[in-house]
């Protein structure tokens, strides 16, 4: 470990510690009261508070006042709300958006599909035990290993359409059809995280009063009556847990299926905000739009966030 | 009872079946990998007639997946190295030191944790251009850092605040300084925290493509992930050895998940029922 150092400036920051309780030998000899033990803790967190605070929030700062200067010829110039004007009149950010609608609107699915397998896993079905480190695995894999592997299986001659075939259905140009791709795209967002959020499920499940469980069947209530009555009821914080980090992981982590799967097409139609901050700031050079996505990216997920968090708080509170 | 058993039963095949469908795609791409270009458009689910490397050895030496290899496994090292040791310092001086400030920086940290790459990832991009760090190797780990610090750092305090405070009160009479005591006591203690957020913290990094695309353009600096996706486009005709390339990638995640599944799954669990 490095020692403190003590140079200039190291004055004030003593002067700013707390006083601690003065030992009762010589100050100078008792290391309690040494000027280097007094710093110890700035000395500990530096690190990481000066990473975070250059690299984290001053970035933040920094592409918010961004948002409001022009790119190109009015480099560098404020332009007010220009950029967030062009932004909603652009047709490939309001695909974005409408995307952005659908995810909320699917969020429920990508929401029960894990708490329900969770529930199951919880009641004990034949092999439940394996279940759990199965469904997980695919969350542990990167998303563009995600994004290779189905391009492979969701190719137009490929695996999907061949079972497909054997059923009796047509082949679905899974990833070239602009009404089909984003919800390939999305299906196979949720196939490689639901095992993420079954595994909270499962931790908020370990804290559940297994009494009431037991009270519920001795009542000769159903399946459906237990999970609405008593499971979903006693879950409710990791069920709002997992509906923000669900939504968050939507619109920040399918970068990678995007990239690798679609490209954004066929005819634009699987944009997402990020995707759209990328594409402008790398391909068209327009970091001053970019930004203004950024922010916008930001608000959305402040908003989604806020508005789960108080319906799920009020449905907690009526259960 | 018997009404029961038939509607566990019921539950229990679809689950099996989504089982398999979550198994599936990673056996059909290892299959593929070995089998011959021939066998595979003949038929792409039959099992490779014998096991073959060679277009695993295609995949490795061809489009310097070898060299991607290396850089991944240097920068995440480094990053996860750096993390662990920032992180868990920040903690134990977050969770056990009481000093000015130490709330405010707590609550600065959380609310960094809620900020995602995506909404700085341009403004980060020309503070590290103007520190010369773009496209070299300290510039991706710095980022890397960055990225995963606050969630590191808000573990380390979490774990670090159930450790009993007579333990530091004990190691500070025995005469240990305050590095003293995290150096020798808390550091040692910290392990099961440790080993989760840094299998963690190298996963993710591992898996990252977004960053790296970001923070090292040139070919020779990139990442595995960024590499997997550039064999796509030379290899669109050969699938046989674009899906080793995808399996080299994925091997290595796949085998510390089947040794470390507990510690990843405590890491994930541990944010949530803190948060």
């Amino acid at each position: 470990m490095r020692p403190a150092v003590v140079g200039p400036g190291a004055e004030e920051a003593v002067a700013e510690a707390p006083a601690r309780r003065p030992a009762r030998s010589s100050p100078r000899r008792s290391r309690r009261g040494s000027r280097a033990e007094r710093l110890a803790p700035f000395v500990l967190v530096a690190p990481a508070v000066l990473i975070i605070v250059a690299l984290r929030l001053w970035p933040l700062a920094l592409g918010v006042n961004f948002s409001f200067t022009g790119d190109g010829d009015r480099n560098g110039t404020s332009v007010g709300l220009d950029n967030y004007l062009t932004l909603f009149g652009d047709p490939l950010f309001r695909t974005a958006l409408r995307n952005v609608g659908l995810l909320v609107l699917l969020l429920p699915v990508a929401v029960a599909i894990p708490g329900l397998l969770a529930t199951f896993i919880y009641l004990r079905v034949p092999g439940h035990r394996i279940y759990r480190g199965v469904y997980f695995f695919p969350a542990v894999l990167s998303p563009v290993i995600v994004g290779a592997i189905f391009n492979l299986l969701l190719a137009y001659d490929g695996p999907v359409n061949a079972v497909l075939g054997v059923v009796g259905l047509g082949p679905v140009d899974w990833l070239g059809d602009p009404d089909v791709a984003i919800f390939a795209v999305v299906g196979v967002h949720v196939w490689a995280t639901f095992g993420m959020a079954l595994v909270v499920f499962l931790a908020g499940f370990s804290t559940l009063d297994r009494s009431l469980l037991d009270a519920a069947r001795v009542d000769g209530a159903s399946l459906p009556q237990t999970v609405w009555h008593v499971i979903v009821p006693g879950l409710t914080r990791t069920i709002q847990f997992v509906f923000v980090t669900t939504m968050i992981g939507m619109l920040t982590s399918m970068f990678g299926l995007l990239y690798v799967m679609t490209n954004g097409g066929p005819e634009a139609s699987t944009y997402l905000p990020e995707y759209y901050i990328w594409v402008q700031q790398g391909q068209f050079n327009q970091p001053a739009l970019a930004s203004a996505a950024s922010t916008a990216l930001f608000l959305i997920m402040l908003v989604v966030g806020l508005a789960q968090v108080a319906v799920l708080r009020r449905a907690g509170r009526e259960g | 009872m018997a009404g029961r058993r038939v509607s566990k039963w019921v539950v229990a095949v679809p689950m099996a079946l989504l089982a398999l469908a979550t198994v599936y795609p990673l056996v059909f791409t290892a299959n593929v990998a070995v089998k011959t270009r021939r066998e595979y458009v003949l038929d792409r689910f039959s099992p490779a007639d014998a096991l073959r490397w060679d277009n695993i050895a295609a995949a490795w030496t061809s489009v310097g997946m070898s060299r991607y290899f290396l850089n991944s496994a240097l920068v995440v090292t480094c990053s996860v190295a750096l993390l662990l040791l920032f992180g868990s310092m920040a903690g134990f001086a977050l969770a056990r030191l009481r000093f000015r400030g130490s709330s405010v920086l707590f609550l600065g940290c959380l609310a960094a944790l809620f900020i995602p790459f995506q909404v700085i990832m341009i403004p980060l991009t020309r503070v590290m251009a103007d520190a010369g760090l773009v496209d070299a190797y300290p510039g991706l780990v710095l980022a890397y850092v960055a990225q995963f610090l606050p969630f590191t750092v808000f573990l380390m305090t979490s774990y670090y605040s159930t450790v009993p405070a007579e333990i530091v009160d004990a190691a500070r009479i025995d005469g240990n300084t305050v590095y003293g005591v995290f150096w020798r006591i808390m550091l040692p203690l910290g392990r099961p925290a440790l080993l989760s957020v840094g299998v963690l913290n190298a996963l993710f990094c591992w898996n990252d493509v977004l960053i790296s695309l970001l923070m090292m353009p040139s070919a020779d600096h990139r990442t595995l992930m960024v590499g997997v996706t550039s064999l796509r486009g030379q290899y669109s005709d050969d699938i046989p050895v674009f899906a080793s390339g995808v399996l080299i990638a994925a091997v290595p995640v796949l085998v510390v998940y089947l040794f470390l599944q507990r510690q990843i799954a405590d890491g994930v669990t541990a944010g949530a029922t803190k948060g």
